[in-house]
């Protein structure tokens, strides 16, 4: 019966000088590194700055989808571990994330994206990462209501259905890590903004912040979107562009749509939250920018795509559209890096859209790579350095026009 | 934000008539004697704070022409 | 049921005697009428087949089908009633704490919470959203979001200044409070005065009135969007609307802020504006014996007139001390006898499925005292409707003197006026619109002027008599009375432990819920949004946004100054997706020769903005397309193809610059095979180039790059100053190719120019002039790896060439091919297509391209040139190879994996089995240790776990037709 007897999730924590670890950004990321450092490593002297609240940048902004089908075998078993993590987390947390595992179906809308879907599909199947590959009637079967006919600007070819993914609660991640790390020692401190971070010869020694100077002998920036402003106090350049990426809700609903579907062509992905409101987003504007706000122009895009795609979607409103940052590299895959000219810092960043997904997993690996200094094999693949040899991940298969992310 | 931009031949036009260009860098280096990391550095890596910075933007769907303006990221508005 | 005119379907179903409108999300309470502005889901239903529409809004029409939803039969007997009992055993956010163990049954947990969950019924087969959706596109002077008095006052005075207004009013008519209030103003009603304004505001020449038309939100840069809902004589069903304004005047005015009390959601609990209305504007007794427990005049106003009407109003208490102003209204109260409580408030609405009477309490003392009653209107005062400026990105900050959010700091453009800024002397309200209205005038400053006299309008002010008049608006308005006191009432007395006082209707969120997210530690608005659903059901912030915020900040014993309400979002009250989404017109391009490839069985399909024939007639493999070309002669339409002119003093050195060959090589009536890249190095387009004369070039481009390339051009040469002209010409000139052996022969037809192979060798380019008028240019070009001659000329006469090649050519059995067939023919000819066979791992380098580039040359600064020199050599990169797959039982597909081991190694980007060939082969990308000639390597591709498919191929040079290229030079 202790849902009835609510305490608080996480403690409210003294604000320490000193730190032997200092986290900057309280979202999934900064929070899930926090917890495994204390419950794995046994680095229990940390402390997780969030500027506002926790789960204000990224990590409260996405919509919740979780998936493995990436395009490159590096990037599969990463997304593949951090899948996995999810019911793992819900126990050891003893918190419920509420991972719904209902599957990804991406649409392909011309003979070129089918064969990539083909390329991928063979991908994760060797790695034992199940997806399929569907034909239009397929798609309907998995999606009822999707209009496969070819009345479409774009109509569908097929589809890769991606079985294990699904979505997740995405506060209660947030909420569950921050009481998980909250209970293996960790501090949290909320509206603690980081203004500056200071260095002595070639090592970081601490941050400057809105509550005052935090000393620490390792630095963690994990910031999300924020992550290029805070490595700019240090004149760290990067190949991250920080940009908007909007999401909306539709009124809620009756269950009418169990999986969550993804479109190239249109710009889209949506999925039905436990609550039946319809989650949908995808367009990124392409300036750098550090605004959270929505536009007027993707409304309305959104609501052209989604009419044509699900022609019942016509009769739904939408109740609400938000928008967060996302910090794209030109790879679309991300950069955890330990070495950047600088001891004691590590960067965890450059993650995109895929964020959210990657939380869990990406801490487990940065909270090895702090503890012990050494790199840990699977990030490997995600260094800093492949940018400047010229050697892209292939995430993504499009190439950038002018070097930054467009 | 559906903010707007300063053409320097059109006016005042709504943002998503343009094509972003990135930040300015200045003119391309010299590829003599440039070096692998200085030319990706150079083509990739930049320094964003959060504060205006000068900026290029394509006229697209307008009169075509490429210009500089100095915007602000933290409110995509253009600064003075 | 019947209706009236005017009326809508909540109205119309209250008339009817319907008091309990549907059932709440998570307890199932019954719920009623609260509203009138689609505050909260309570009166949600289906309409016509369509879910969740709002019976608040929603006009009454002849024949509409309404439904109740999220009820197991009767809403007044809904089956899961019985949730309200465990109430208790549901805590905010319990979800998060249970289902979870044992893992195993959490699927079963969840699919039943999800059914549970959300309200209306969506039909997948339903054709929702017909009808005529327009969208509009507006530019404004200004732009008035409300049609009250304020916002009527604001567009009169910016109308008379000159300037172009318009002006959104959600009602269907003007007149906002004011258009049902009788009581006296300067010798007549109230209603007559709204009546007097709205005559004027229509009748006005630079106003356009839009009514039945929400705005949805200021975007950046006072962009203002809304959506009008057509009545049944006008021609569309929903317009959307965006009109970018240069001032936004706000005058959105207020709704009651709830009073949070036990069982306040109990149909018959109602705002003062709904009761007001359901009489004046609707002409429906809301109640016969009728409780007001509010905390603002105008719910003391509205008592007294509910009483004239005949409604037994039992008491009136105010939660106010003092500080009531009106003495009209204290006489009148006194004159009728009835009973008033200052310093009370209601405590608890009794009755179970509706209010049967409530419980009065002091808010100092501890008496309470019962009421039987059919009807408590209730709330703590009004709130201003901030939604518009706060989508405005304007700072809002709460108001200790009017207990309401007011802006701090307003956007540029952007004014608010009337009883939104806390006024409520209907002289100031309308004096507040004044000072807006020319107060826009004034920041539009000469333009309006000017702008007025072009188009020819009426009189309007100089902006000397417009700054003159926004004074002189600010001195009336300063002599009239302020803003008075606001109530700062947190909540209710003696909320117990067992209250139920909800915070939020439409998530079931109550009081309790609020102090358990404060015990969970989630102790600011923000979370308590998303640990306990406050504000994030259909009303949005409306109902608890600032209850939320002031309950928070009390109960962490923090000055009810400092609370921060949860941030606003648009859209403000939803727009369909069928509206937003508008005509939904499908925007392509059709080359000019669409009709003339219909009419020969062409199937198309979308290329970037084109439709282009993918094959003809029905054999999708396209074989007999192939052998025709390889065999005969086939014609291909590539007019999508770029096409540019380059010109002036410096177009060489554009040239140089982003085409990664040594461009001063080009040659007049030849064609220089090129391409370009990015700075990585990584293939964006090719093409060829010709010398046309004295710095006059002509090159074509890819057709996806062809919207692109001026853009291109001109970024990567901004910095130089260059004198260069660059026209795209594609869509001005079409083109077709003829590919085959006999294409000379059917050329030679149509011609008079000499296109021997001597006179017009392979890569060359001439002008010639075919059916005897049109000038075309001809490039000899080979991309299918054939004879063949590309023909560019005015997009116009290209049918006609068409037509002539076609006759020309019918000996021969000529036939048109599509851009399947082309796919094949230059995949044999181990030609790329970008974006095929080039991905953002390869450089030109890696697939087989870097003879092209002019490694010496740095003096041009070529675009990827250093790029390259840093790749080339590196270990590990994927090369572009050809394959020729050994026969077996199963065929590699494009996309299939190359695998060494289980590790993949690369992939194949096109393969066919090829009947020229009499093999199966293949491009594909592979790592550089397996990149070369002879290597057996694996193939595998699993589109299905468990369906495997694997078979081997050699590695070969990828020309595997013709590769000496004799065909096309023959």
């Amino acid at each position: 019966m202790s849902w009835l007897r609510p305490s608080r999730l996480w403690r409210a924590a003294p604000l320490k000088r000193h730190y032997e670890v200092v986290i900057i950004g309280g979202g999934i990321h900064g929070l899930a590194t926090a917890y495994y450092l204390a419950r794995t490593h046994g680095i229990r002297d940390v402390a997780v700055l969030e500027s506002h609240y926790i789960g204000f940048g990224g990590s409260g902004r996405n919509t919740a989808i979780v998936r493995a089908n990436q395009r490159t075998a590096e990037n599969v078993r990463l997304y593949d571990e951090g899948l996995k993590l999810w019911p793992v987390l819900t126990d050891e947390l003893d918190f419920n994330l509420m991972f719904f595992n209902c599957g990804n179906l991406n649409l392909g809308h011309s003979e070129a994206a089918m064969n990539a879907f083909r390329m991928q599909a063979s991908t994760h199947n060797l790695l034992g990462v199940k997806s399929e590959l569907l034909d239009p009637q397929q798609c309907a079967d998995v999606i009822p209501g999707l209009d496969i006919s070819d009345r479409l600007a774009f109509p569908i070819h097929g589809g890769l259905y991606h079985p294990p993914g699904g979505i997740v609660r995405h506060d209660a991640v947030v909420w569950g890590l921050a009481k998980g790390a909250s209970e293996h020692g960790v501090h949290i401190h909320q509206g603690c903004e980081v203004r500056g971070i200071d260095t002595r010869e070639g090592r970081v020694t601490g941050v400057r912040t809105s509550l005052g100077a935090i000393g620490c002998k390792r630095l963690g920036i994990m910031a999300g979107g924020y992550g290029s402003a805070v490595a700019a106090m240090l004149g760290i350049e990067l190949p991250i562009h920080p940009l908007t990426i909007q999401a909306m809700v539709t009124h809620p609903f009756k269950p009418f749509l169990h999986h969550v579907f993804s479109s190239g062509a249109y710009h889209v992905y949506a999925n039905q939250t436990l609550k039946g409101e319809i989650a949908t987003g995808a367009h990124m504007d392409p300036q750098v920018n550090y605004t959270t706000d929505a536009t007027a122009y993707y409304l309305k895009h959104q609501a052209e795509a989604l009419s044509e795609l699900m022609p019942a979607l016509r009769g739904v409103r939408f109740m609400r559209i938000w928008s967060g940052l996302a910090d794209m590299t030109p790879d679309m895959a991300p950069i955890m890096e330990g070495e950047l000219g600088c001891d004691g810092l590590y960067l965890d960043a450059g993650w995109g859209y895929f964020g959210f997904k990657s939380g869990p997993v990406a801490g487990k690996y940065m909270a090895e790579y702090m503890s012990s200094g050494e790199r840990p094999e699977i990030l490997r693949a995600f260094q800093l350095k492949r940018f400047l040899e010229g050697r892209y991940s292939g995430e993504t298969a499009s190439v950038m026009k002018y070097g930054h992310w467009d | 934000m559906t903010f707007r931009l300063t053409c320097p031949v059109c006016g005042k036009r709504d943002v998503y008539e343009f094509t972003f260009g990135g930040q300015e860098r200045g003119p391309r280096p010299e590829q003599d004697g440039l070096s692998a990391e200085e030319h990706f550095r150079w083509t990739q890596f930049r320094l964003i704070p959060n504060e205006p910075q000068e900026e290029w933007w394509y006229h697209g769907q307008g009169c075509g022409v490429w210009f500089k303006t100095t915007r602000d990221p933290g409110t995509n508005r253009e600064v003075k | 049921m019947t209706g009236y005119a005017g009326d809508t379907v909540a109205s119309a179903l209250y008339g009817a005697g319907v008091r309990i409108f549907g059932r709440s999300l998570k307890y199932h309470r019954p719920r009623g009428l609260y509203s009138m502005e689609g505050e909260s889901a309570n009166t949600f239903m289906s309409i016509d087949g369509i879910p969740n529409e709002c019976a608040e809004t929603t006009e009454l029409r002849a024949g509409m089908a309404i439904a109740p939803q999220n009820v197991r039969g009767d809403p007044r007997r809904d089956r899961f009633g019985f949730l309200n009992a465990f109430d208790r055993l549901m805590p905010a956010g319990f979800y998060y704490h249970l289902f979870h163990r044992p893992q195993f049954l959490w699927p079963l947990f969840q699919s039943g919470l999800r059914r549970m969950a959300g309200t209306g019924v969506l039909d997948l087969q339903g054709d929702y959203g017909t009808g005529v959706r327009t969208e509009r596109y507006l530019n404004a002077d200004v732009v008035v979001v409300g049609g009250g008095p304020a916002g009527m006052a604001a567009a009169l005075a910016a109308g008379e200044s000159g300037l172009r207004v318009c002006l959104f009013e959600r009602r269907r008519q003007l007149g906002g409070q004011m258009s049902w209030r009788v009581r006296d103003f300067e010798g007549e009603p109230l209603y007559r005065r709204a009546e007097a304004l709205a005559a004027r505001v229509r009748a006005a020449e630079n106003v356009k009135v839009l009514t039945r038309s929400l705005a949805t939100g200021v975007w950046g840069e006072n962009l203002v969007t809304g959506f009008t809902v057509g009545t049944e004589d006008d021609p569309f069903r929903e317009c959307h609307w965006e009109c970018r304004a240069r001032t936004v005047v706000v005058a959105a005015g207020c709704m009651d802020r709830p009073l949070v009390f036990n069982q306040n959601d109990r149909p018959g609990v109602m705002q003062v504006g709904t009761a007001w209305r359901l009489a004046r504007t609707y002409g429906i007794r809301p109640g016969k014996s009728v409780a007001f427990s509010v905390a603002d005049d105008l719910g003391l106003e509205a008592a007294i007139d509910l009483d004239d009407l005949g409604v037994r109003v039992r008491f009136i208490a105010d939660a106010r001390e003092s500080g009531q102003q009106d003495r009209a209204v204290f006489q009148a109260l006194s004159d009728r006898a009835i009973p008033f409580f200052p310093g009370c408030a209601v405590s608890r609405a009794v009755g179970r499925k509706r209010v049967r009477g409530c419980v009065l309490r002091s808010l100092k003392g501890r008496g309470s005292r019962r009421f039987h009653c059919d009807l408590l209107v209730a709330n703590a005062g009004m709130q201003p409707r901030i939604g518009t400026l706060a989508t405005a990105n304007a700072r809002l900050a709460y108001c200790a003197h009017t207990h309401g959010y007011q802006p701090t700091e307003l956007p540029p453009g952007v004014f608010v006026a009337g009883s939104m800024t806390g006024l409520r002397d209907p002289r100031s309200i309308e004096a507040s619109g004044r000072v807006a209205g020319y107060g826009a005038a004034v920041w539009c400053g000469d333009r309006a002027k000017s702008g007025a006299r072009a188009a020819g309008r009426g009189p309007s002010l100089s902006p000397g008599r417009a700054s003159r008049a926004a004074e002189a608006a600010v001195r009336e308005a300063k002599a009239l009375p302020g803003p008075p006191a606001g109530c700062g009432i947190i909540h209710a007395p003696a909320i117990g432990r067992g209250a139920k006082a909800f915070v939020d209707l439409d998530e079931d969120g109550t009081y309790k819920n609020v102090k358990e997210s404060m015990a969970r530690g989630l102790d600011v608005p923000e979370l308590a949004k998303r640990f306990a659903g406050f504000g994030l059901g259909p009303g949005q912030y409306r109902v608890a946004g600032q209850n939320l915020a002031m309950i928070m900040a009390d109960l962490r014993g923090d000055p009810v100054e400092t609370a921060h309400a949860t941030t606003v979002r648009p859209p403000l009250g939803a727009p369909s997706i069928a509206t937003l989404a508008g005509p939904g017109h499908d925007v392509h391009k059709r080359t000019p020769l669409h009709a003339e490839q219909a009419a020969r069985g062409a199937v198309f399909r979308r290329a970037g903005p084109w439709q282009r024939a993918r094959h003809f007639g029905d054999d999708p493999s396209c074989r007999d397309e192939i052998r025709n070309v390889r065999t005969n002669v086939g014609i291909l339409d590539s007019s999508p193809l770029g096409k540019f002119r380059i010109h002036g003093p410096d177009a060489l050195k554009a040239l140089q610059r982003v085409y990664i060959s040594d461009m001063r090589k080009t040659r007049p009536g030849s064609c220089k095979y090129s391409a370009m890249c990015n700075d990585m190095g990584q293939l964006m387009d090719d093409g060829v180039v010709v010398n046309e004369g004295p710095d006059d070039y002509y090159f074509t481009t890819s057709s996806a790059r062809a919207g692109a390339t001026v853009e291109w051009f001109r970024f990567h040469t901004r910095h130089d100053g260059w004198d260069y002209n660059l026209v795209n010409l594609t869509d001005a000139l079409g083109s077709l190719n003829i590919a085959g052996p006999n294409a000379r022969r059917v050329l030679e037809r149509v011609t008079g120019a000499n296109v021997s192979n001597e006179a017009f060798p392979y890569l060359a380019c001439r002008r010639i002039t075919v059916g005897g008028g049109v000038e075309a240019r001809c490039l000899r070009l080979g991309f299918v790896g054939e004879l063949s001659f590309e023909l560019h000329a005015p997009a116009s006469c290209v049918p006609y060439l068409w037509d002539l090649l076609m006759e020309a050519g019918a000996d021969f059995r000529v036939r048109p091919f599509g851009l399947e067939a082309q796919n094949c023919l230059r995949a044999e000819k181990g030609h790329v297509i970008i974006g095929t066979e080039s991905e953002q791992r390869v450089t030109l380098t890696d697939i087989g391209m870097g003879w092209m580039w002019d490694r010496e040359n740095t003096v041009s600064k070529k675009v990827g040139a250093p790029a390259l020199r840093a790749c080339e050599r590196q270990p590990g990169r994927l090369k572009l190879v050809g394959l020729r797959v050994e026969e077996g039982a199963k065929a590699p597909r494009d996309g299939t994996l190359v695998v060494d081991g289980e590790k993949i190694v690369g992939y194949v980007c096109t393969t066919r089995s090829s009947e020229t060939l009499g093999w199966q082969y293949g491009l594909a990308l592979v790592h550089r240790e397996h990149a070369f000639p002879g290597r057996r390597i694996h193939l595998c591709h699993e589109e299905k776990a468990g369906g495997r498919v694997t078979s081997t191929a050699f590695v070969i040079s990828p020309h595997f037709y013709d590769p000496r290229g004799q065909r096309l030079r023959s």
